[in-house]
């Protein structure tokens, strides 16, 4: 039994003695797999060159970036969740919902219809967060119930009380669609810019990020050190709500006009967004850099399909193909860890 | 304890074992029961409810049992397979593609090779999740993507089509709308008994539970989590064939629009309405079966109502949280009384 402790010790230092030229490299790449993201990045941007030469601009990069926008901001959402250990499939839904409600009260003025839309995110986030947080309804069915319940009463008003109101205000559509400094910078990159600072320093520099990861590494362990599981889960779901309602009015500034299939096609994306930028769908593990970079990668991507003028039905297995390459590279690089 | 079991009166015992019973198979019973009240007052609602509503429902069921019992399989084995409805639509458009105008013998050829290339290839996917390590709803994420991506190649535009005696196995009748119920309840009953059967009576099949409710135990007892798993999808796999067929069987066409992602939400909905946990391990198809068959069942009850289904989504989503919720207090009675 004493010996025990020793031959455990010397184990690590054995690893290291066995192969010294080659544990820079590697170790530097487990430690820090973010890397490896960084240069899936800028090889695809630079295949994508390859394919179109003219992508390698401001125009090029621009376009891969508004892709990216809404995806990032949607998946702010997810990895928030995601370190709980939970999941939004309601956050397209909501998203949508926000955009209807904007551009309902649009006529009201700009900072009416966004305020109000994005109170249509918080108070959906929040029904979930009571669900998953207080009634301990599983994650996946309670938001997916919300998103269905949400699509119903939306595709009902959309006939009814909202009918008419498609078109956003022009604060909202400037927003979503323009840029400024001669057209390089999209003003919807800056608010992901400010959402993405403000999501990072929470998770990072505050109590309440310590205990999103606390909660979702181990409930238990977070409740005996005084979490109150309930209230960090509700207030986690109502911020998703609040990140899918900026990214619904951003979606519905762009394209300008409302439907209730606006936000519907970057629900997946946005999980895997979260899940190939590192972050662990049980909890606990993940960074908000990481998925920037998901983010970012998905926009290329969507840029480089675009140029290969391909069909969708390619477009999707390629998707899929990258969404379980990317994240089994990733999970072995933290696996060698 | 044995001298005071002895002692109590042979009806106290026999109420104990009712007892553990109803705890044990409480949820079953339950959801069939639910299933049989919303039988019996759907027909109260309607004028005239005979053969032509019950095999409506059989029929229009079919495939959410299949894809559900697929799911089911899976989520025992402690897995999750978000590529379910990916892979309904896959088979069902590659059905309509390869039997479009063939004789009824080639056809039962093709549908027997779909139901095996579906077993290879979501076995595949079981695979990739026991090499890689990765979570199986990611993997899935991704086995959904290009499930759907794939039907879109195979079928791009809604078409093709089978044969009149492929589409009466399934629906009663040679053009998909009947009064006919039987053939639709065989092609029900038949697999799910041998899947049923399978899980609970073999060595195999009982692996997935024990893979399912505890790894390492599982491991330890001799259980390669490997084949289990990739057994697991490989069988949710040839099930999900058989959904995409019943599908095809209904709507005569195949479309490879249709959204996999929502048909794989409802098979999840299913599963948990239907008494499986989550956290695998927990469940069976005696309750998944009635389970699918009552949530695609509201939609024909809410329009008899004179609900439009927009507010028949709304209140299918509330009573799944309701459900949910109820489900959620009973297991912290339980825990907290224990």
């Amino acid at each position: 039994m004493t010996e025990d402790p020793n031959v455990t010790q010397s184990d690590p230092m054995a690893v290291v003695d066995d192969a010294p030229g080659k544990v820079s490299l590697a170790r530097q790449l487990s430690a820090r797999p973010q890397i490896v993201l960084i240069a899936v990045l800028v090889v695809m941007i630079l295949v994508t060159g390859v394919i179109e030469p003219n992508y390698l601009s401001v125009a090029g990069v621009r376009n891969s970036v508004l892709f990216a926008v809404p995806i990032g901001i949607l998946a702010a959402g997810q990895t928030i969740l995601m370190l709980t250990g939970g999941i939004d499939l309601s956050i397209a839904m909501i998203a949508t919902a926000s955009a209807y409600v904007a551009a309902n009260q649009s006529p009201e003025g700009a900072a009416i219809a966004i305020v109000l839309g994005l109170l249509v995110g918080i108070a959906a986030g929040t029904a979930n967060g009571i669900g998953v947080g207080v009634f301990r309804v599983n994650p996946l069915i309670m938001t997916l119930a919300m998103s269905g319940i949400l699509l119903g009463l939306f595709t009902g008003w959309a006939t009814t009380i909202f009918a008419g109101s498609k078109r956003m205000h022009d604060f909202i559509i400037t927003l979503g669609r323009d840029t400024f400094f001669g057209g390089s910078v999209p003003w919807a990159a800056v608010v992901w810019a400010g959402v993405a600072l403000v999501v990072l320093l929470v998770l990072r520099r505050t109590g309440y990020g310590r205990n999103l990861y606390a909660l979702g590494d181990n409930a238990i362990a977070a409740r005996l050190s005084g979490t109150r599981a309930w209230q960090v889960l509700v207030v986690a779901y109502a911020l998703s709500g609040l990140l899918g309602a900026i990214a619904g009015l951003l979606l519905g500034g762009r394209v300008g006009a409302v439907d209730l299939q606006l936000a519907s096609l970057f629900l997946l994306p946005s999980v895997a967004a979260a899940v190939i930028g590192g972050t662990s769908i049980f909890g606990g593990v993940g960074t908000y850099t990481g998925t920037i970079l998901g983010a970012l990668i998905l926009g290329v991507l969507q840029s480089m399909l675009t140029f290969l003028n391909t069909g969708q039905a390619v477009q999707q297995v390629i998707y899929g193909l990258i969404v379980v390459g990317l994240s089994w590279m990733y999970t072995k690089l933290a696996a060698s860890q | 304890m044995t001298s005071a079991d002895t002692t109590t009166e042979p009806t106290g015992r026999s109420f104990a074992t009712l007892k553990r019973w109803g705890q044990r198979h409480g949820w079953t019973l339950g959801v069939w029961i639910l299933l049989v009240v919303l039988v019996v007052w759907y027909s109260t609602l309607i004028p005239k409810f005979g053969g032509f509503q019950v095999t409506n429902i059989i029929n229009g069921g079919t495939s959410w049992i299949f894809l559900a019992a697929a799911q089911a399989v899976v989520v025992i084995a402690g897995g999750i397979d978000l590529g379910v409805g990916g892979l309904l639509v896959l088979t069902s458009v590659t059905g309509a593609r390869l039997m479009d105008g063939q004789p009824f013998g080639v056809i039962l050829i093709i549908a027997i090779g779909i139901v095996l290339a579906a077993a290879l290839i979501n076995g595949i996917v079981g695979w990739v999740i026991t090499a890689s390590k990765v979570p199986d709803i990611v993997i899935t994420l991704g086995s959904l993507y290009i499930y759907q991506g794939l039907a879109l190649m195979i079928l791009p535009k809604v078409g093709g089509g089978s044969s009149d005696t492929f589409r009466w196995l399934f629906t009663g009748s040679a053009t998909g709308i009947g009064t006919n119920p039987w053939p639709a309840m065989v092609m029900i009953a038949i697999p799910m008994l041998i899947v049923s059967w399978w899980m609970g009576r073999t060595r195999s099949g009982l692996s997935l539970y024990a893979l399912g409710s505890d790894s390492n135990a599982a491991f330890l007892s001799g259980v390669s989590a490997k084949r289990t798993k990739i057994t697991a999808y490989a069988v949710g796999g040839a099930l999900c064939a058989v959904a995409g067929f019943s599908s095809l069987a209904i709507s005569g066409v195949g479309n490879a629009t249709t959204e996999g992602g929502n048909l794989t939400l409802n098979s999840v909905a299913a599963i948990v309405l239907g008494g499986v946990a989550l956290t695998g391990g927990i469940g069976s198809l005696v309750a998944v079966v009635p389970a699918a068959l009552i949530l695609f069942f509201f939609n024909p009850i809410l329009s008899a109502l004179g609900v439009n289904p927009n507010q028949a989504q709304v209140v299918q989503g509330v009573l799944i949280v309701i459900v949910m919720m109820v489900a959620g207090l009973i297991e912290w009675r339980r825990r907290r009384r224990s």
